[in-house]
């Protein structure tokens, strides 16, 4: 057998309920992730995307399988495992300065060296004015940087998105899905993102993952076999229309077989 | 423009009084009753009373609030907690708790303790409610959202469930004001020497409608302020709701 790879999941299944009433999320999921790749999830809506994600993040158990991180199985959540969902990752009673700064001041980081890191993050998603704001105050684009600030202050070795630009106008989706690639290429974090969102997962992932309708198996996994610029206008390139429409094809199919 | 409904009710209250309408046997004009409440005032001998009052309510909702929230969270996260407690509040619930006094008097005397007591009860019941309904609210991805930035397990109750629960805390406590002043001035009826519900109690025993009307409204507009006065407090030390009114 080869190496572990850093981020593996084996014979993974998850059914919510008992008996009758049980709902199969998932099933006979395996799917090897290297380290620093940027790996895209798209499906149709209810397919278990989302479920994938808890499951890597700890914060729901597997019914059958295994999630592993660098071989050791994953059993609650941690730090080492940021996300950013599409709402309700921010704590409404906390300032922006203070959402930011949590994880520090979980880890008990002292207050000035605290400050400076958060003034980093502040910088790097382009916030500067409003660390004293509370996020209802926010508009929802400028809520998700806030959301990302925070994750990538806990200095996660992997990044869980789900689907976080979800509830974004198109503008301002294209404008973050820029600052989260640059964060990825800087940093080079391992991602894992779900997203409904075709166009979004191609420009978005160097792996792309589609999963069929309910339960939710992996039915191909396609590697991008060519770079997304920041800012790139990849509706003018050809690579990128033709991989678009494979992508979207095959989640369509299974948008017809969700719909029965 | 909000007065206004009002205004017009001591209108034709007066109105009604100075045409005739209204004998003093059924209801003393305004005008007595707010001369009645001057005289109170210039005299200074409803302040006694007020502090009296005020030092028995506080002391039962200070302790009824602490209790509800600490019950109501523990309810929402520990279910031995909640199966012992439900039921015991379910029945409490609609018992008017006026009606425990005389128990409550048997129990601690029939001075301050007992009252105290009893407007404690009374303020803990919907204390507990919204605590509990507020903690069991809390979305489950704030939750996770918490544990992924390193909140351990047994940190969660202070650090995400209780600031998640206050809105819905704050509007309990906002209930159990009112109720405080409700249940104090009913236990000053039964067995008191001091206080406003003692004092409206022997003002009407002896007929003075006019006196026994007067500290009423004097009541009623100290509370009215209370609860206009936790309401700018709210907004200024929860800015980060978004208050429904």
């Amino acid at each position: 057998m080869a190496a572990a790879a850093y981020l593996e999941m084996r014979g993974v299944a998850m059914r919510f309920g008992d008996g009758a009433q049980a709902v199969s999320a998932l099933d006979s999921i395996d799917l090897s992730i290297a380290e620093h790749e940027f790996v895209t999830i798209v499906g149709p809506s209810g397919c278990g995307k989302s479920t994938l994600l808890y499951l890597v993040g700890g914060f729901l158990r597997p019914t059958a399988g295994g999630v592993y991180l660098r071989g050791r199985g994953i059993d609650k959540p941690g730090p080492d495992r940021g996300i950013v969902f599409q709402r309700y990752s921010l704590f409404p009673w906390l300032t922006v300065r203070k959402n930011i700064g949590y994880g520090l001041e979980e880890k008990g980081v002292a207050r000035v060296e605290r400050d400076r890191i958060v003034g980093e993050y502040v910088r790097l998603v382009h916030l500067e004015g409003f660390e004293d704001r509370y996020p209802r105050e926010l508009s929802g684009g400028m809520q998700q940087r806030v959301a990302l600030a925070q994750t990538l202050a806990c200095q996660p070795d992997i990044l869980l998105m789900d689907e976080p630009f979800g509830a974004l106008d198109a503008q301002t989706r294209r404008i973050l899905q820029d600052e989260v690639r640059r964060i990825w290429r800087r940093d080079t974090k391992t991602v894992l993102f779900v997203t409904h969102d075709v166009e979004e997962a191609v420009a978005l992932g160097t792996r792309i993952v589609v999963m069929s309708a309910r339960p939710g198996r992996i039915k191909e996994v396609v590697t991008r076999g060519f770079d997304v610029a920041d800012g790139e206008e990849f509706e003018a390139n050809p690579a990128f229309a033709a991989l678009k429409l494979h992508i979207w094809r095959s989640v369509k199919e299974e948008v017809k077989a969700a719909r029965g | 423009m909000k007065m206004l409904p009002l205004a017009l009710l001591v209108g034709a209250w007066q109105a009604a009084a100075s045409a005739g309408l209204l004998p003093a046997s059924v209801l003393p004009s305004f005008w007595e009753v707010a001369a009645s409440l001057g005289g109170m005032l210039r005299s200074g001998e409803i302040l006694p009373h007020t502090a009296a009052s005020f030092g028995r309510a506080g002391a039962g909702f200070a302790l009824g609030v602490a209790g509800g929230v600490v019950l109501g969270l523990l309810m929402a996260r520990v279910r031995a907690v909640e199966r012992a407690i439900e039921p015991i509040l379910l029945l409490i619930y609609p018992v008017p708790k006026p009606a425990l006094i005389p128990l409550f008097m048997v129990w601690l005397g029939i001075g301050d303790f007992s009252k105290i007591a009893v407007i404690a009860l009374a303020c803990l019941v919907p204390v507990v409610i919204a605590a509990y309904n507020g903690a069991r609210s809390v979305d489950d991805m704030l939750i996770w959202s918490a544990r992924a930035r390193g909140t351990a397990q047994g940190r969660l109750l202070w650090r995400v469930v209780l600031p998640s629960a206050l809105p819905q805390i704050a509007a309990g406590v906002r209930t159990a004001i009112a109720v405080a002043i409700i249940v104090l001035v009913s236990s000053e009826f039964i067995s008191a020497e001091t206080g406003l519900g003692y004092l409206i109690f022997s003002y009407g025993g002896v007929g003075a409608d006019d006196a026994m009307l007067a500290v009423v409204i004097y009541l009623a507009v100290l509370g009215y302020a209370l609860d206009r006065a936790y309401l700018a407090g709210l907004r200024r030390l929860m800015s980060w709701h978004a208050f429904a009114h």
